[in-house]
């Protein structure tokens, strides 16, 4: 039930967010008296504790911050089983979170539970759009899967074009996945191809190209060429590979499957104003932009303004953004296809 | 109402028995008391919380709650769904036996010959050898994996590569550590230096003077090891091999990085997934349903472990007459002897030491002279200026260092307990610090969580909360310790109570410095796996409390090779001078070489 009231919020929001964005580009959100008031407020405060999935997401903040808002320390912390330590510290009273950022799917159950506040973003000048979950959070990057090829075996020409391309015989024996990523990555795939052409093809994956599937850093395999394709990583993958010094590339297909990554403030924050000054920050364009430069973490939602959303535009294809609507449908996918490639 | 006669002789005994128990009591006196009541307790906080914990939660559902939310409720379904699935009978199971059997097998022949080599012969560099054999205990699990892959990955490994050009094959194997061999060879190696340390300080404690009478007697030495070393070695043998069949079975990186790619599921993959679930919370009651039949198999163990060594006086080595150490002269098997050494050392050292310290400098960039001129330091200069690395090292050095100290320091005193009271309820102490092992680290984390955010003491995100935490391990201590302990006879210290010395000097002055090799050896394994240790600290995670191992895992999460390298290198570089240092002291102390 609350899966479906959300859903719904979530649409309307969308709709709204091709119009509310417009209604206040003239004032810099900055600028806002409610903006404003909340950094008084905040620097009050003088420190905010960040959760994320990774310590890399947290770490680039506090610099990048401090440009516009000085004076408030940020604490961040990476934590991918974050989830239950929440659950844990709000039974016992005890709260030493104040902003969560995670993927959607991922919030469910502490959303769930009723552990975000919900807060009212308009007077803040955040875009509509981005409001999920009724206002108990804004959203943020995207997590955008492809196909990535080691730059050292893949001549550009001869770069699959599609999904599909990947049943190619040439390359059989030549690519890997993470077991986490790939049938997350079918679970999308599924939600415009159906489950049956899914499940045939991710078993085609395994059975006839035989798609290496790993638990250790697909980076290591594409630099020694045992493996030159990596399935489902993302394309912000690419660019860390490409720092590691794994020349690597993306691909763009038809269809892009984007994880949708986000923000919320807890109920019981212990710096609720910086917490919430802090979400608002980070979605705003400048902070998309420093998040980029630090983590190559990008946006392909509507409106975004990465380059990588430019390129889906250009390619006319079609992005399959994580929503509410789908999660359900997502959520079976992702077990039945996962028993698959666990081969349990 | 019918009376019982017993035979006059019978109760003359039974009162003599009687009275030498009081005796011994009151030998101990009120500060021995306090010391193992103190001991007792700490041991049953440290370890109860998680052992209820895993009891419990096992036994806790629906899926979507955690087992402590309101709504949980008792449930069998954890249980219905991990042993009534098909694929556990005809896939994890087998695969788990298999696996297990053979990565012991591969460990404890290894293992043992070095330890050996090590204590009982001359080979040259022993005490060099000696921190070379523990070198794979420093690195992280999965650069070991990654190592193997290097080496024997079906397409470009190094060794298929050259065994193709030699013998020219087609363009992939024939070798490949994608496979059941490739996981029990990874795994026996990866796990040799735990058995090595456990194995070598049970030689090191051994009296040499049985393997003397056998070798004046004309043996051979490989007679004299067959039916002389191995039967009295029976306690400082099973306590390893029984330890190391417990962590083959709960370690996961070697199953996950090098048996998942080829769909070789066992029991510790099984909770690895429960825990990082395709969605929802993680499953930790199926977790703990996974990990029940670990309780299981460290109940039959200690069963047969304490069956095994029911004649304690069979295995006693060290009496009150002095000995001095001897050493086999390896003569003509000095260079196959060295050979192994080079071999094991190649693999469990060398190769893993290269990738990590390469990797720290070059990132993934191949080994090639072209490659050195890109060499960078960044990840190390980044980590120098980053005040959460000094944080993460002073932290670790408490957490780790503490934590080893305090479980060493309960598991002599619950060795003691064990072996030389009459207490009727010291096999609870047995039981319970055995069944340490079989507690995942993940339901320990999770327990100490629950029981320092629910308990009014201030510790919660703290560092001191991480030593508690770390502190559940008694297994390890109490086993190498009572293993010693049993081969040092009861008469020294009836010697040193009949000279009028207390209980408290008797221990200070005669029992530990006895134990001394096992004491080491306990602390250095300990602090080595605190150091190594990132699933407690990471469920226990707080901006203040941060560790070294946490640190790397996150650099390693988020694509930064070099600095997860560098984390890895320092915590190596962090760690060596201690091994060498302690073991420089037990020599010294013994004045062997």
């Amino acid at each position: 039930m609350i899966r479906h009231r959300n859903a719904v919020a979530l649409a309307f929001a969308a709709v709204l967010g091709l119009t509310g964005g417009e209604a206040s580009a003239q004032t810099p959100w900055y600028d806002l008296p409610a903006v404003k008031a909340l950094y008084e407020k905040a620097k009050e405060e003088k420190e905010v504790v960040i959760w994320a999935p990774v310590q890399n997401e947290v770490d680039w903040i506090q610099p990048a911050l401090s440009k516009r808002f000085p004076g408030i320390t940020v604490k961040g912390t990476g934590d991918l089983q974050a989830a239950t330590k929440l659950i844990a510290e709000a039974r016992a009273n005890r709260h030493s979170v104040d902003v969560w950022q995670n993927s959607l799917g991922g919030m469910i159950e502490v959303q769930k539970r009723g552990l975000f506040a919900k807060v009212d973003w308009q007077p803040y000048g955040v875009t509509p759009g981005n409001i999920l979950f009724d206002g108990e959070g804004i959203a943020v990057h995207n997590f955008v899967y492809s196909a990535l090829y080691s730059k050292a075996f893949v001549k550009d020409a001869d770069v699959p074009k599609s999904w599909d391309d990947l049943l190619d015989p040439k390359w059989r024996g030549k690519m890997v996945a993470q077991d986490f990523l790939f049938p997350r990555l079918m679970g999308f795939l599924a939600v415009k191809w159906g489950e049956e052409r899914t499940e045939k093809w991710g078993r085609a994956m395994i059975n006839d190209q035989k798609l290496l599937i790993t638990n250790a850093p697909r980076e290591s395999f594409l630099k020694t060429g045992e493996r030159i394709l990596s399935i489902g990583d993302s394309i912000s993958q690419s660019y860390q590979y490409t720092e590691s010094g794994v020349p690597t590339g993306y691909t763009i297909f038809n269809i892009v499957p984007a994880v949708q990554f986000m923000v919320s403030v807890m109920k019981n924050a212990p710096h609720p104003n910086a917490a919430r000054l802090l979400a608002i920050w980070q979605s705003s364009d400048e902070s998309m932009e420093a998040r980029e430069k630090a983590t190559y973490g990008l946006s392909v939602r509507p409106g975004s303004k990465s380059h990588v959303a430019a390129e889906v535009e250009k390619a006319k294809a079609t992005v399959v953004l994580e929503d509410l609507a789908t999660m359900d449908q997502r959520a079976d996918f992702y077990k039945k296809f996962s028993s698959i490639i666990r081969g349990q | 109402m019918s009376q019982i006669t017993l035979p006059t002789g019978a109760v003359a005994r039974a009162r003599i028995k009687k009275a030498n128990s009081a005796e011994k009591r009151a030998d101990i006196g009120w500060l021995g008391w306090s010391i193992i009541a103190l001991g007792s307790a700490a041991a049953l906080f440290f370890i109860l919380g998680p052992l209820i914990m895993l009891l419990t939660t096992a036994f806790r559902g629906p899926q979507d709650l955690l087992p402590f939310e309101d709504g949980a409720q008792w449930t069998l379904a954890n249980l219905a769904a991990v042993y009534l699935d098909k694929s556990l009978y005809t896939n994890v199971l087998p695969n788990t036996l298999i696996f297990t059997f053979g990565s012991v097998t591969v460990t404890f022949v290894i293992a043992f010959i070095l330890a050996w080599l090590v204590e009982r012969t001359d080979l040259p560099m022993r005490n060099g050898v000696y921190t070379i054999i523990l070198f794979p205990l420093l690195v992280p699990g999965i650069v070991l994996s990654i190592t193997w892959i290097f080496l024997l990955a079906p397409n470009t490994g190094w060794i298929n590569v050259i065994i193709r050009s030699l013998f020219r094959l087609g363009e992939t194997g024939p070798l490949n550590i994608f496979s059941m061999g490739g996981m029990i060879l990874a795994q026996g190696i990866g796990l040799v230096p735990f058995v090595f340390l456990l194995l070598s300080s049970a030689l090191r404690s051994m009296n040499p003077s049985l393997e003397e009478a056998s070798n004046t007697a004309g043996a051979s030495p490989f007679t004299t090891i067959r039916k002389v070393t191995l039967p009295v070695l029976l306690p400082g043998l099973l306590a390893p091999l029984i330890l190391a069949t417990l962590i083959t079975l709960e370690q996961f990186e070697t199953p996950l990085v090098i048996g998942f790619p080829a769909r070789i599921n066992v029991f510790s993959t099984r909770i690895f997934f429960e825990l990082n679930p395709d969605t929802d919370l993680p499953a930790y009651g199926r977790a703990a349903a996974v990990a029940l039949p670990f309780l299981i198999c460290g109940i039959a163990l200690l069963m047969v472990y304490n069956h095994l060594i029911r004649r304690a006086e069979s295995f006693v080595t060290v009496t009150g007459k002095g000995f001095r150490p001897m050493r086999f002269p390896l003569g003509r098997w000095r260079i196959p002897a060295i050979a192994f050494v080079a071999v094991y050392a190649l693999f469990g050292a060398v190769l893993p030491g290269f990738v990590l310290i390469w990797a720290s400098l070059f990132g993934y960039a191949l080994p090639t002279f072209d490659t050195l001129s890109t060499i960078s330091f960044a990840g190390y200069t980044d980590l120098f200026n980053n005040p959460k690395f000094w944080l993460a090292a002073r932290n670790t050095f408490i957490v780790a260092g503490a934590s080893a100290i305090i479980v060493t320091s309960i598991g002599v005193i619950l060795a003691w307990t064990i072996l030389r009271t009459q207490l009727a309820m010291r096999w609870v102490l047995d039981f319970i610090s055995f069944l340490s092992l079989g507690i995942p680290a993940v339901i320990a984390g999770l327990a100490s969580m629950l029981l320092y955010l629910s308990l009014p003491i201030g510790i919660y995100g703290t560092v001191l909360m991480l030593v508690l935490a770390y502190s559940y391990r008694m297994a390890v201590s109490t086993r190498l310790t009572r293993a010693a302990l049993m081969q040092v006879h009861a008469e020294l210290e009836e010697a040193s109570s009949v000279a009028g010395a207390q209980w408290f000097t008797t221990i200070r002055r005669v029992v530990l410095p006895l134990l001394t090799p096992s004491l080491v050896a306990s602390f250095i394994l300990l602090f080595i796996i605190g150091f190594r240790e990132f699933t407690i600290p990471t469920i226990l995670q707080s901006p203040d409390n941060s560790v070294l191992s946490v640190m790397m895992w996150q650099a390693f999460q988020a694509g930064k090779t070099t600095q997860a390298a560098a984390v890895g290198t320092m915590i190596v570089l962090f760690v060596i001078p201690i091994i060498f240092g302690l073991r420089r002291l037990v020599l010294a102390r013994d004045g062997r070489d």
